[in-house]
């Protein structure tokens, strides 16, 4: 009885102790995970000695807890990977103008969000993938997205599900290009050309097409760079290594990128902080780190892509506006349920 | 004096049970706001397909589930074949792997390159460029789910089954009632409430299920709530998809639980005799082993190995982080345990006192927290303790996004558990002990301290394992709720998976295991020892 009492007494004493935190600090509240950008927080800490401390969680939940903590939220910085999610919480009043010079000058206004409230951190293309085994350089010179609704790709198509954040954007900007009757028209036919019921993430669908079990597959440009890096293990680098890669819509309005950003957030409590922070990931040393680890594409101009993504070389990025993204994205997800897109 | 004292217990637990009651309270509050466009797009479109998924699930689930957990339980309790003994604890081992996790092992397993094809193929049994179905399918997750969850039926069957007293089965057979009768109508009537109870946490923790199914991109109900909410930005529409789901839930708990009155229940095994196992030869010996033996290979080794194989693909997989979060894993887990444990105790205590209605029905509410998807209740939960922030201290955010709230969020998640558990326990010995006690002038809380306790002992050990084995693997709840920079295994997981570098999960995946394992081997050891105690 009495080890238990003390048991319990400790537990509560490290609840306690686990709670305390120091004060030079930047509360980020992300969605986007990813271990390289660990190391790249352990480096803002080491120049500036703020200390970052991290929530993560979906866009949605993050929007949630910030909307029941109010003013008296600690977050700083909110960061995420989707842009429909940054253009969500501006349009919701959880961010504030970023005023520093820096970012203006060095991030082109594009990947800037309305009055500055959010800046791009990194792009990622959603392309498509393809083996030159099975697609003819006819049936592929110049694809735009909406050629994939033609006949000639009936059975062909692999896709992830359209509860995927990736596909809502994607949708979302043909809806604010092509309108919503074009677009369902489009999903629905495109729905009909899946060589399978839609499942598991980007990387199932470019194992499929290497494996033949499909000839496309649409999915987001850095999956590929991990796998030819190696970093997904023997099978993946083989599989990889049979894919080819095309940028859709080069004769019209571009091919659709998506961005990795971040604001700062409207109660923030450390807004220098916050601001040294978004400061520090559009370094040159930061954005090197960026493409290099994460295979994504950069956003301020003196640097350049990995070398295994720069070698599919140049394309023309679709400039639909991100908020669109974020406006059209519950018509989106209504309308893939309407054409069956599982 | 002692009247009104006994009122202010009974008002007070009543109170705390409210409280804990609040953030489910807090989804149907959602009903209220009237129904919008995206829930009549939802109705008209998909809800359909959303609820014949679930109920397909569901239902495949329970067959398999009941199959697996009552045979294996009757086999290794009443009868003695080759590796019994192993099977008895072996088979409880699929529980320290999460269902989301399986099924993740079980796509790489079945893919094009996956060990089941490149196996095959080297066995010439299939041609170079062919491979077997997907396992991402409706099947596939029933599956996937049945090899997961059945050890509860497994486990809360058995120790019914061992609760059965010998002399009951004795004088069935000395008055000549085949084997087969005696099963039928004496053994199965008394472990009915223990299936359903098992039965319950399954079909429960299935519905609240969202990672597994997402990977496998089955639209089911938890699929619909996600869309609203990520995908519409409607969290209203959202939770009144959740309040609907739960609405069933609670129907079925309802039946469930009426029915369980009316069961006859065994009076508590005071025999000193052991339950005598007949011992199987031959064909029947060996269908008894495999029997046993195909789930713990499914639900446990097979995807074991191929987590290490993982491993071994990769270089460089430690990392100091793995030891942070395998020890806040371990802190949250125990500290769950036991906290839920206690307030589950006290509350079936006072249930048993005073049989209050309100009562009942709180603690039937609470016990709903488990069949929530984790976000979901994450939610009502954030809402709850910001309002009680902004009541109690005015200068800030306290409680939320501290290990208080984290905790707070557990006891609501996994509630259903050790109410299972205590609930069938406590139904085990008669209320006349209790007249008894207190003819004797015992108080309250001698009574609960000095006679029910100890009498409750396996069930309280059982009930804080079963919670540590849910924390150590919940994740929704604990990725939105965590105090900063605080990262459990499942959380470590998920961060990998969700980046698609499953390769990079492969160590803490077999930390989530490890740590999953330590209840499993106290659970077994104590069930064994209540075999020898008999």
């Amino acid at each position: 009885m009495k080890t238990a009492q003390l048991t319990i007494k400790l537990i509560f004493l490290s609840l306690l102790i686990a709670g305390c935190s120091p004060v030079n600090e930047v509360n980020v509240y992300t969605s986007r995970h990813y271990d390289v950008d660990d190391i790249l927080y352990a480096e803002f800490t080491k120049k500036t000695g703020i200390k970052v401390n991290i929530i993560s969680g979906s866009g949605g939940a993050l929007m949630e807890r910030l909307k029941a903590e109010g003013r008296n939220s600690p977050g700083d910085v909110f960061f995420t990977v989707d842009a429909g999610n940054l253009a969500n919480f501006q349009q919701g009043g959880f961010l504030q103008p970023i005023e520093s010079e820096f970012i203006k000058n060095m991030v082109p206004a594009e990947l800037r969000g309305p009055n500055d409230e959010w800046v791009a951190i990194a792009k990622r293309a959603r392309v498509i993938f393809y083996n030159p085994e099975s697609v003819t350089d006819d049936e592929i010179k110049n694809i735009s997205y909406e050629d994939l609704s033609s006949e000639i790709w009936k059975g062909r198509i692999v896709v992830r599900s359209s509860s995927n954040m990736y596909n809502q954007s994607l949708v979302a900007s043909l809806i604010s290009n092509l309108g919503i009757e074009n677009t369902e028209d489009w999903a629905t036919k495109l729905v009909n050309n899946f060589a399978r019921t839609p499942q598991g993430n980007d990387r199932s669908q470019l194992m499929a097409v290497a494996n033949g079990l499909a000839d496309v597959a649409i999915a987001n440009t850095y999956y590929i760079g991990i796998m030819l890096a190696g970093k997904g293990g023997e099978e993946q680098l083989k599989a990889a290594g049979k894919l080819k890669l095309a940028f859709p819509n080069q004769d019209n309005r571009g091919a659709h990128v998506n961005i990795s950003g971040g604001g700062i957030l409207k109660h923030s409590p450390n807004k220098d902080n916050a601001e040294k922070f978004l400061e520090f990931l559009l370094t040159e040393e930061a954005q090197t780190h960026i493409v290099n680890n994460s295979f994504e594409y950069p956003v301020i101009d003196t640097i350049s892509p990995h070398p295994i993504i720069a070698g599919f070389g140049d394309f023309m990025m679709d400039q639909t506006s991100v908020a669109d993204f974020g406006k059209y994205n519950p018509e989106a997800v209504k309308l893939m349920d309407r054409a069956g897109w599982k | 004096m002692r009247i009104i004292n006994q009122k202010f217990w009974n008002i007070f637990t009543c109170f705390v049970a409210i409280l804990f009651a609040i953030p489910i309270l807090l989804i149907f509050v959602s009903l209220f706001f009237g129904f919008n466009d995206n829930f009549s797009h939802i109705y008209d479109v998909v809800l359909f397909e959303y609820s014949a998924n679930s109920l397909l699930l569901v239902s495949g689930v329970s067959i398999l589930v009941l199959f697996i957990g009552v045979v294996t339980a009757l086999l290794v309790t009443l009868f003695k074949f080759t590796g019994s003994r192993v099977f008895e604890w072996a088979l409880i081992l699929p529980l320290a792997i999460p269902p989301y996790l399986l099924a993740y092992v079980m796509t790489e397993i079945f893919e094009y390159s996956g060990s089941i094809n490149v196996l095959l193929r080297s066995l010439n049994l299939i041609s170079v460029d062919s491979a077997v179905p997907t396992i991402r399918s409706l099947t596939g997750a029933i599956i996937i789910f049945a090899f997961a969850l059945y050890p509860y039926v497994y486990l809360i069957t058995r120790v019914a089954l061992m609760s059965i007293s010998k002399p009951i089965l004795d004088s069935a057979r000395v008055l000549g009632t085949s084997k087969f009768k005696s099963f039928t109508k004496i053994i199965l009537p008394l472990i009915r409430p223990a299936i359903f109870a098992g039965l319950a946490l399954v079909c429960m923790e299935t519905l609240s299920d969202f990672g597994a199914v997402q990977h496998f991109a089955i639209p089911t109900f938890t699929t619909g709530i996600f869309r609203a909410w990520l995908g519409m930005y409607d969290l209203n529409t959202a939770m009144q998809l959740a309040s609907i789901l739960l609405l069933v839930i609670f129907i079925f708990l309802f039946l469930e639980r009426n029915q369980r009155a009316n069961a006859q229940y065994s009076s508590v095994n005071d025999s000193k005799e052991v339950l005598e196992l007949e011992v199987l030869v031959g064909v029947k010996n060996i269908l008894a082993s495999v029997f046993c033996l195909i789930p713990i290979l499914v639900g446990f080794v097979i995807p074991l190995i191929e987590i290490i194989s993982w491993s071994v693909e990769i270089e460089n997989i430690f990392s100091s982080k793995f030891v942070n979060a395998s020890f806040n894993t371990l802190l949250l887990a125990i500290s769950a345990g036991i906290i839920t444990t206690i307030i589950a105790v006290f509350f079936n205590f006072n249930l048993r006192i005073y049989n209050s209605k309100l009562m009942n029905v709180t603690n039937n509410f609470i016990s709903l927290g488990y069949g929530i998807p984790g976000l979901v209740i994450a939610i009502g939960i954030t809402q709850f303790l910001t309002y009680f922030d902004l009541i109690f201290f005015d200068t800030g955010i306290i409680v939320t996004g501290s290990l208080f709230g984290l905790i707070f969020a557990y006891v609501i998640k996994s509630y259903a558990l050790t109410n299972n558990v205590l609930e069938n326990n406590y139904k085990q010995f008669s209320t006349s002990l209790d007249d008894s006690a207190r003819t004797l002038g015992s108080s309250q809380y001698n009574l609960l301290k000095n006679i029910h306790i100890p009498l409750l002992k396996t069930g309280i050990f059982a009930s804080i394992l079963l919670v540590i084995s849910e924390v150590v693997k919940e994740l929704p709840a604990t990725l939105i709720l965590r105090p900063f920079n605080f990262d459990t295994l499942a959380v470590t997981v998920y961060t990998y998976a969700s980046e698609e570098r499953i390769y990079e999960a492969a160590l803490p995946s077999l930390l989530i295991i490890l740590i999953g394992l330590i209840p499993i081997y106290f659970i077994s050891n104590m069930i064994r020892t209540t075999r020898k105690l008999n």
